[in-house]
């Protein structure tokens, strides 16, 4: 019997390895199993590796880890490249019609599993796509679970499909059920024990929880070119639009994009806009419009590694600085950076309150990892009350006759001043790039040039009172600290959970960054001031949130344990290289 | 109900146009004809881009959006999704545009919104003092081409027809209530539609001067033609020389993009609730 198990499957682009995932993980999710499941693939839509790694288990937990109980292997390539991963007794599960394998092949004593999927879905005249649902049942049938699990989540899945194709997946999973327990029941190792059911739990990726945050957070309208990873965001506001009451265009261009979002958001909507670091690259004009204009502007930049198109699959923290940088000029902006689909939820309706309230471009910042990885979060992390509150409109029955409206008022003491929507009588102003005075108009005069610097300039400061402390998990006194901004949280967290907050006999703890730009730098000062040892831990190449870190605060962090290779941290390598006393420069 | 006339949208601003430019016949057009169409200082939302075309918002009082190089469209078409109740009108340049601007001017033609643009074409991009824009004819002399533009120019009126605009036209700076009528007609049109008005630039070209586009005007209106047919739209556009046509090329009725989206069914995106109508169904999906 296991608490938490590994599972991989992997093949070619096709092969319905990604809805195998994310089947799996929602019938384990829906037995009250805590889940995750995130997935790995190249920049291609037929052959390549595809890949995706689901862990189940009795308990809540933060990450994956770095060895697999069972491994799928629907073609040969995926038992080469994958075999020294497993752990000692893991289950192989693989189809010899495509190559046989025996122990002396593997570095670890294994269990071999043959399944013939290529004969089973010609016997039952199947697709041959239907591998992956036969794979789905055998795998049910290791984890000691009942074939009914999967059925339910079969009949969800294909219910637009009708009950012909519902049966019939049903059968094929069958199959590959029956031939485990007749074949393999001895094999019980990967048994799950049961788990405690209690609230819903939601299988949401990442930019499923940034639409619906953006959603509930009261966005109207959306204008998004397609991009990895921000592409299910696409897909979740295209097919709610009808019924959720939202426009999403598809732009030209990442360009027309950020444009049409400022466009309706001067006009009155809630807007967003999302994108990747090259699509971001196109937007920083149009950053640079909304700061000047003073338009609220949520961006979802999902980093993906760079440079340029770089490896466009893979995950990456690389876009911190640039998206802290990026625009001609010196306007305010908010960068948030959520270490986990809760989070993305949660900052994104935050985001979209502190763009009303600030007039001012927000950015949720996410990264492949948290975008397209499938998290288990309980339902009642979405449906707290949530009141929006529009921030500084002017009330139109108080707009003089006579005259523009003043909209750009820079007496306020955050900066902040009332608009109005074109439409709205009396409320006539210039909405203007140039720099302009209190109601557009352009000036070039130095004393209100300088009026309108300082007036943007003191949203900044506002912005910066209003930034939380990072949360602390573990003893606050501890003489280790992990600092972690965004998706690196999870593993950090694990590595801490495994080691019970202890490293080489010394408490350890991690102080967690979702808001990280502009930082409230007296009280991060303060609360890191004094440590010990503390572990910056980044995607990166070049530890961009210590920059900032330093910038804001003055402290240099000495330890820095990077990584930039596309794949997101294991907690075990975190341990491994944090029991060196000095790990990076 | 005072009639509105083009003193509404006067604001305290001189225009800083060279005298005689164009500009000031395009400008005239446009406040007679929102004035004719009632549309007031309130009412509804110019959006600019960058040129000596985009300078007009600061003697212009209405809603007004001075946006960035070549990027009007996008602005315009959010702004009317936002709140399609809204008039927008495009005030644009042949650099912004279709230079800059050349894959918004295309994709809003196939798209369609209840925008129209006004494109100030006048062969040169006389902010930047005078060099050849998209549209200047092959041998054209300016500050960028001093041995003649070698490229083929952009036709406005054929792109707008082949990208799928419903409302196509051109008018000329120098005949303020032809222009007038014209651009009341586009901005009526329930759909994208384009104005291209020709326009002498008095400081950077001493070719294309007022007499020289007198000298080979001519009214559609006054030949006969019926601007019914997209084929027949193309060939009238195509004529540039001796004889050039002004007038209504091409119009259509067809559903706008706005039309197209199932939201706004309800009333302008601006007005609609804030909260989502049933967060357990939706959440549902997902467990």
């Amino acid at each position: 019997m296991a608490e938490t198990v590994t599972w991989k499957i992997g093949g070619e682009a096709g092969f319905g390895i990604m809805s195998a995932g994310i089947m799996l993980a929602r019938a384990f999710s829906r037995l009250g199993y805590h889940t995750f499941a995130t997935n790995e693939y190249p920049s291609l839509i037929r052959g390549g590796h595809n890949l995706i790694t689901v862990r189940i288990a009795t308990k809540r937990f933060e990450a994956m880890h770095r060895e697999v109980h069972i491994l799928v292997a629907l073609n040969a390539e995926t038992v080469t490249l994958h075999r020294d991963e497993l752990s000692e007794g893991a289950i192989v599960v693989y189809d010899p019609n495509d190559q046989e394998w025996q122990a002396l092949d593997f570095p670890k004593p294994v269990h071999l599993v043959a399944i013939p999927f290529k004969t089973i879905v010609t016997q039952k005249k199947a697709e041959p796509v239907m591998r992956n649902t036969v794979a789905l049942g055998a795998t049910v049938a290791l984890l000691g679970a009942p074939l009914d699990v999967l059925s339910t989540v079969i009949s969800d899945q294909f219910s637009k499909k009708g009950g012909t194709v519902i049966t019939g997946n049903v059968e094929i999973a069958r199959a590959g059920y029956d031939l485990v327990k007749k074949d393999a029941a001895v094999l019980s190792v990967c048994h799950l024990d049961p788990a405690e059911k209690s609230e819903p739990l939601l299988m949401i990726n990442g930019s499923e929880a940034v639409g619906v945050g953006a959603v509930r957070g009261g966005l109207k309208f959306a204008a998004i070119y397609p991009m990895t990873p921000i592409n299910s965001l696409i897909t979740f506001l295209a097919d709610h639009a009808k019924s959720l009451g939202i426009v999403y265009k598809q732009p030209e261009d990442e360009i027309a994009g950020i444009n049409m979002a400022i466009g309706a958001s001067v006009a009155g909507a809630r807007s967003m806009v999302a994108t990747s670091g090259g699509g971001f690259a196109l937007m920083v004009e149009g950053l640079s419009l909304a700061g000047m204009v003073e338009a609220p502007l949520v961006i979802d930049m999902g980093m993906r590694v760079g440079p340029a198109t770089g490896m466009p699959t893979w995950t990456e923290q690389g876009e911190l600085l640039f998206v802290v940088r990026a625009g001609h000029g010196e306007f305010a902006r908010i960068v948030l950076a959520p270490g986990d689909a809760g989070e993305a939820y949660k900052e994104t309706v935050r985001a979209f309150q502190l763009a009303d309230t600030f007039q001012t471009p927000v950015f949720v910042l996410t990264d492949k990892y948290i975008n397209e990885s499938q998290w288990c979060v309980p339902k009642s992390v979405f449906t707290g009350d949530i009141v929006i509150d529009r921030g500084n409109v002017a009330d139109p029955s108080t707009l003089p006759a006579e005259g523009a409206y003043p909209r750009y008022r820079a007496d306020s003491p955050d900066g902040v001043s009332a608009r109005t929507f074109p439409g709205t009588k009396h409320g006539q102003y210039f909405i203007n790039s140039y720099e302009h005075d209190d109601v557009g108009h352009a000036t070039e005069d130095p004393a209100k040039r300088i009026a309108m610097v300082e007036k943007r300039k003191r949203k900044l400061a506002a912005i910066e009172r209003e930034a939380p402390l990072p949360v602390v998990y573990g003893d606050e006194k501890a003489e280790i600290t992990f600092l972690t901004w965004g998706s690196t949280k999870g593993p950090v967290l694990e590595a801490l959970e495994m080691a019970d907050y202890t490293i080489g006999g010394k408490k350890a703890n991690m102080v967690h960054f979702t808001w990280v730009y502009p930082l409230p730098a007296g009280k991060v000062a303060k609360l890191l001031g004094g440590k010990k040892r503390i572990i910056d831990v980044e995607q990166n190449a070049t530890a961009q949130f210590a920059s900032l870190l330093r910038e804001a605060t003055g402290i240099e962090i000495q330890e820095k344990l990077l990584k930039f290779d596309g794949r997101p941290f294991y907690p075990e390598e975190i341990l491994e290289k944090v029991k060196v006393k000095t790990i990076f420069r | 109900m005072p009639t509105l006339t083009a003193d509404a949208f006067k604001t305290s601003f001189l225009p800083t146009w060279c005298p005689g430019c164009g500009d000031f016949g395009i400008w005239m057009s446009l406040k007679d004809a929102l004035a004719k169409l009632g549309i007031g200082p309130d009412d509804g939302l110019l959006v600019y881009g960058i040129g000596c075309h985009g300078n007009m918002y600061d003697w212009m009082r209405i809603y007004d959006f001075a946006g960035l190089h070549g990027r009007a469209l996008p602005v315009a078409q959010g702004a009317k999704l936002a709140n399609h109740t809204l008039p927008v009108v495009v005030i644009s340049g042949d650099g912004d545009c279709l230079g800059e601007g050349g894959n918004h001017f295309i994709h809003a033609a196939k798209r369609n919104p209840d925008v129209t643009v006004i494109i100030h074409d006048n062969q040169v991009y006389g902010l930047t003092t005078g060099q050849a824009s998209p549209t200047a004819k092959a041998g054209f002399q300016t500050k960028s081409t001093p041995e003649g533009v070698t490229d083929e120019p952009i036709n406005p009126l054929t792109l707008a027809l082949t990208a799928g605009a419903t409302f196509v036209a051109r008018g000329f700076a120098g005949d303020i209530p032809g222009l007038s009528k014209i651009m009341a007609e586009a901005i009526k049109h329930k759909g994208f539609s384009v104005v291209d008005v020709l326009q002498p630039c008095v400081t950077f070209d001493k070719v294309h001067t007022y007499m020289w586009y007198r000298q080979r005007l001519y009214t559609l209106e006054s030949s006969g033609y019926v601007p019914d047919t997209r084929l027949h739209a193309m060939e009238k556009a195509m004529e540039w020389g001796d004889k050039i046509p002004v007038g209504i090329f091409y119009r259509e009725d067809k559903p706008t993009s706005e039309d197209r989206e199932p939201a706004l069914a309800g009333g302008p995106l601006v007005s609609l609730p804030l909260t989502v109508p049933n967060l357990d169904a939706l959440l549902a999906e997902f467990i």
